[in-house]
């Protein structure tokens, strides 16, 4: 049933890009935020086989039980997010494109979600045995709250209004990933599964930018509308925001609640909805207080780089793709 | 959130109000130091409670009590985890007295990475793992009555110098000394392979045995042909050094010593290797599974030649290691490129390949952007410093080590036909900062140098027997440093400043010149010195001739006035003309001195910044195998000294090679340097660097980094390391 949907979208998707076949201009930049947002995401080109997943094989055996089977049902929740974010949620945004650039960018982000979706796979695979990895991601397909989740934000990229759309996306890039988040940063905080939460940590850093950009964009074509329109679009969000945070906490507890958390990842999930309600140009939500996110899990969400780490660890989040720049006869002068 | 102070007596139990937020663990309030407070400061006061807080919830909880010393030391003896020769050396009123001599000192972890460092890293645990029997002191005297050997003096004055944080020997030594479940005291080897099977499969089986051992190994790779060589004068058959690599990685990753840590390698290659580029490309992001290296680190060794082809920006030539030595009858590592250059170059037999110099530069400088590798060695540099007859082909996992060796051959059964010698060395640090405080320097140093000794005295790796031959021959031994940015921004001078290097020239010279005369002393007392000796410029007294024909004083009256405070005495060319004497008199036990690597986990238990580099940032995020993320503020961070707390990528890669440049010159062996760029540094400006570090005569560059900062509105709100 769903499959069907996404090729319907697909199918409307490709309609709208043949309207539009003239080359993109990168020597003529429309809005610089593109080539900002575009240097910075090919600069951050990262795949999975860079982290050295498997170091984390020691650590994931310390786990109890109930912490892995957590741990896994964590991760193919994310793993649905990110496949429908990648194959159905950036593509949706291509055709409201407002510069060819934007479109690249878009491609280049819904590339990177199915880099993200493949990571998990990548954990799973080199930590879990086939038959866990099965009863996950059955879990997946059963849970009615993850179900939930994807049913709302997929009816939005169908919708016919792209300010909708964008709202869906941010919401998506800059909230409801950080439920499941939430976990790998907790590990990492607890010295468990360091490698697993580095590459977590690539996907966030990934996520943020994301998040960013589309609620810019959404901004953008805001400002063009009636006030009327903007006050509609303002409680339409608040009002999607609400609906997915009452399932989003629904699915935390049945997350959550056996390892006792839930209190924690709850105040996490307000104070990435006023994230993501602020990378729409929106006044916070939850009021600040709700928001004390425990230290631990703030620090270690820090995208930045200044990570020490020794060659015990593997290479850690920092590096990047350099820009390349001969030298010259100049430099070589001695 | 109202955290209260609680007072704690000198065993850690709580005396004072209780009172802590019961809310926050040792974690969170660790964590709070990268955050801002409500009112935009520093919660650096943060970090005391989380030492305070770790120490009541769990160290104290955890830690097994015993009612006397006696009845702990016995225990610890039957049950098998302390070495019951090393305690029957002393009386046990001794040992009494040197615990209560510890205790005395009121040691106490200033961070909290230091104190969840040390009691998850290296404080002697119950075999379940679960409960600790040492605190920091239990550790300190352990270490000094297993390296005193028996003598008291010596004992009390390595407790002396360890809990006062002067001396910090590195993790294997302070980890293992007196346990009797145990890895090896010796942090580093590095490792031969020739051209031949049996040499590459010995290699892989050391590489197994030492790092099981604990410790990281280095194999040099520049012998064994390359890719399309022939073998056995079939053409095409050789497939390179990339499997070989591929079988250390697995290597590597299969053996940890007890758990406690991964084991790690390094391999190098010469510049003028002909998989040189294929070498490089293991490291790259998008490489193939079949060929791509994530664990293992890679140096590459750059001769002379290569940088005057660059500057000329001609081909180089890479010559086919197989024919060099057939030409030549030596391994193609023992040769001097730069030298043979052109009559290689020129000789028919010998098979090459050409590639543009430069681009091999940038190819090296776009892989250090995407994974911080390769390391380099300017070969030539490390060779015209060396005092020992040989030749220097390799370096190390941190790229401090810098020793000779020579080859091993096999019979065809794989036993040793001649055992050559490869390198091991046992390091330990000064943290400069403790050291000057003093009272004395001199010291401070022998004590060190004897400490080291000690550990090379015992140590006796009979896997492999190439190892333990060139220990017993070499007694060699690497003398660090750490906290010079701590020392230099308590005393309110800017890294790299004239006074920075001013300060560092004639630290280091200090240095050099007592830990040359400790192990004067030390040959004296014993009436040997190391093998060889006598072929060294120490015994033809060259090696002292720029001590004994230049003044070296203090050019500032800053660093003036801080040796007059600290009470160091600075050596005189009197003093070198007398030690001189001495020295080819009576030689020096050891044959290497000083090295000084990067100091990881030792620098956060002594509360030092390491080595001598600038701090990676004021707030320190750490991330590590057994640790997951913890913060680690800068020591004697205050507001004080705060604007001299500049982080590494803010004073820029020219300050720190000057720094290292100065320190270089008195230092036998190497330094571990890394370069640190901001992200909107290109390829060039690495380039640059290596020719600037290449020019002020830097011996090894070990990792490149690079910050990137977060984009301008994906940061996290109050994260104090985002907004510095």
């Amino acid at each position: 049933m769903r499959k069907l949907h996404a090729l319907e979208i697909r199918d409307i998707i490709m309609d709208k890009l043949k309207l539009i076949s003239r080359p993109v201009n990168w020597n003529k930049i429309e809005d610089p935020i593109d080539l900002d947002v575009w240097n910075r995401l090919t600069s951050n080109f990262w795949l999975p086989e860079k982290v050295p997943i498997s170091n984390d094989i020691q650590s994931w055996e310390t786990l109890r039980p109930h912490e892995k089977k957590l741990t896994m049902h964590v991760f193919t929740g994310l793993t649905m997010l990110d496949t429908i974010q990648g194959t159905i949620g950036a593509a949706a945004l291509l055709p409201d494109a407002r510069t060819q650039h934007e479109e690249a960018v878009i491609t280049n982000i819904a590339f990177m979600e199915s880099v993200h979706a493949k990571s998990y796979s990548s954990v799973f695979s080199t930590l879990c045995s086939t038959a866990d990895i099965d009863e996950a991601f059955r879990w997946s397909e059963d849970n009615p709250h993850l179900q939930k989740k994807a049913e709302i934000v997929l009816g939005y990229y169908n919708g016919d209004d792209p300010l909708k759309r964008k709202v869906a996306s941010t919401l998506l890039e800059s909230f409801l990933f950080y439920s499941g988040f939430y976990l790998p940063m907790y590990w990492s905080s607890r010295a468990k599964l360091t490698n697993t939460a580095d590459l977590i940590r690539l996907i966030i850093r990934d996520e943020a930018i994301h998040g960013y950009y589309i609620g810019y964009k959404y901004q953008l074509a805001l400002a063009e509308e009636s006030a009327a329109r903007q006050e509609e679009m303002k409680s339409y969000t608040y009002d999607l925001l609400l609906e997915l945070y009452e399932n989003e906490v629904k699915y935390t507890a049945d997350l959550y609640d056996e390892m006792g958390l839930t209190a924690d990842v709850k105040k996490f999930l307000h104070y990435n909805g006023n994230k993501a309600l602020m990378n729409l140009g929106y006044d916070a939500l939850f009021p600040k207080d709700e928001c004390d996110v425990n230290p631990a899990i703030l620090s270690a969400l820090s995208p930045n780089a200044d990570e020490n780490h020794d060659f015990f660890s593997g290479s850690g989040s920092s590096y990047v793709i350099g820009k390349h720049e001969s030298t010259t006869d100049d430099d070589w002068d001695f | 959130m109202a955290n209260q102070v609680v007072e704690l007596d000198d065993n850690g139990v709580e005396t004072g109000k209780t009172g802590i937020d019961n809310a926050m663990s040792y974690h969170e309030l660790n964590a709070m130091i990268n955050l801002w407070d409500t009112e935009g400061k520093m919660q650096l006061e943060k970090d005391k409670l989380a030492v305070r807080k770790y120490f009541l919830d769990h160290v104290n909880q955890n830690t097994v009590f015993f009612h006397s010393l006696k009845e702990r030391l016995d225990y610890l003896v039957e049950n098998e985890y302390y070495e019951k020769e090393i305690l029957d050396q002393y009386r046990f009123e001794f040992i009494e007295e040197l615990e209560k001599l510890a205790y005395s000192k009121k040691f106490r972890f200033d961070a909290f990475m230091g104190a969840y460092k040390f009691y998850t890293g290296y404080a002697l645990k119950t075999f379940d793992g679960e409960r600790y029997l040492e605190r920091f002191e239990d550790r300190v005297v352990m270490v000094a009555l297993a390296l005193a050997e028996g003598k008291e003096d010596i004992a009390i004055s390595m407790v002396e110098e360890i809990i006062s944080g002067r001396f910090q020997p590195a993790t294997p030594t302070f980890l293992n000394c007196g346990k009797k479940q145990r890895g090896e005291f010796v942090s580093c080897f590095l490792l031969r392979i020739e051209d031949n099977m049996e040499s590459i499969s010995r290699g892989i089986n050391s590489a197994l045995q030492l790092s099981k051992r604990g410790g990281g190994v280095a194999l040099n790779l520049s012998n064994v042909r390359e890719y399309g060589a022939p073998i056995k004068k079939i053409e095409g058959q050789s497939s390179g050094i990339i499997p070989v690599m591929k079988l250390l990685e697995d290597s590597f990753s299969y053996a940890n010593q007890l758990g406690a840590r991964q084991g790690a390698g390094a391999v190098y290659l010469n510049a003028h290797h002909p998989d040189i580029l294929r070498f490089l490309d293991t490291k790259r992001e998008n490489a193939d599974e079949k060929t791509r290296i994530k664990t293992l680190s890679i140096g590459v060794v750059v001769p002379d030649i290569t940088m005057h082809l660059a500057k000329d920006n001609e081909d180089m030539y890479l010559f086919s290691p197989y024919d060099v030595e057939k030409v030549y009858g030596v391994p193609f590592g023992d040769i001097s490129v730069t030298e043979k250059y052109q009559e290689m170059v020129d000789d028919p037999r010998i098979k090459k390949q050409k590639i543009k110099a430069r681009t091999l530069f940038e190819r090296i400088a776009e892989l250090q952007f995407e994974s911080g590798y390769p390391y380099v060695m300017y070969e030539d540099t490390v060779n015209r410093a060396n005092p020992i007859q040989g030749r220097i082909n390799m370096s190390n996992l941190c790229s401090e080590i810098l020793q000779v060796n020579t080859p091993t051959t096999y019979n065809a059964d794989l036993s040793y036909d001649q055992i050559g010698k490869d390198i091991s060395c046992n390091l330990g640090s000064l943290n400069i900062a403790m050291a000057m405080d003093g009272p004395d320097l001199e010291k401070t140093i022998e004590t060190s140098i004897r400490a080291l000794t000690a550990v090379s005295d015992q140590s006796d790796i009979v896997s492999v027997r190439s190892i333990s031959d060139g220990n017993h021959k070499s007694h060699a031994i690497g003398l660090g440093q750490m906290n010079l940015h701590g020392y230099l921004a308590r005393e309110h001078i800017h890294y790299g400043s004239e006074e920075a290097l001013d300060f560092t020239n004639i630290y280091f010279y200090t240095v050099v010149y007592n830990a040359i005369k400790a192990s004067n002393k030390i040959a004296i007392e014993r009436g040997t010195t190391f093998d060889n000796f006598e072929n060294s410029t120490y015994a033809s007294g060259e090696y002292f001739e720029k001590y004994t024909t230049q003044v070296w004083e203090p050019a500032t009256e800053k660093v003036k006035e801080l040796f007059a405070k600290s009470g160091a005495k600075i050596p005189t060319q009197d003093d070198w003309k007398k030690l001189k004497k001495s020295v080819m008199e009576h030689g020096i036990y050891n044959q290497n001195l000083q090295a000084v690597p990067p100091t990881g986990s030792i620098s956060y238990i002594n509360n030092s910044t390491s080595s001598i580099h600038p701090i990676a940032s004021r707030i320190e995020i750490r991330k590590e195998g057994k640790l997951g993320r913890v913060y680690y503020p800068a020591p004697f961070l205050s507001e004080d000294t705060w604007d001299y707390y500049d982080d590494a990528y803010d004073v820029g890669p020219d300050k720190i090679i000057d720094t290292y440049a100065v320190a270089t010159q008195h230092v036998d062996q190497g330094l571990s340097l890394t370069l640190f760029f901001k992200d909107t540094a290109t390829t060039r400006d690495v380039n640059r660097a290596q020719i600037l570090a290449w020019r002020k005569g830097i011996k090894t560059i070990y990792y490149i980094r690079i910050r990137q900062q977060a984009l301008s509105g994906t940061e996290v709100d109050s994260c104090v390391s985002c907004m510095l």
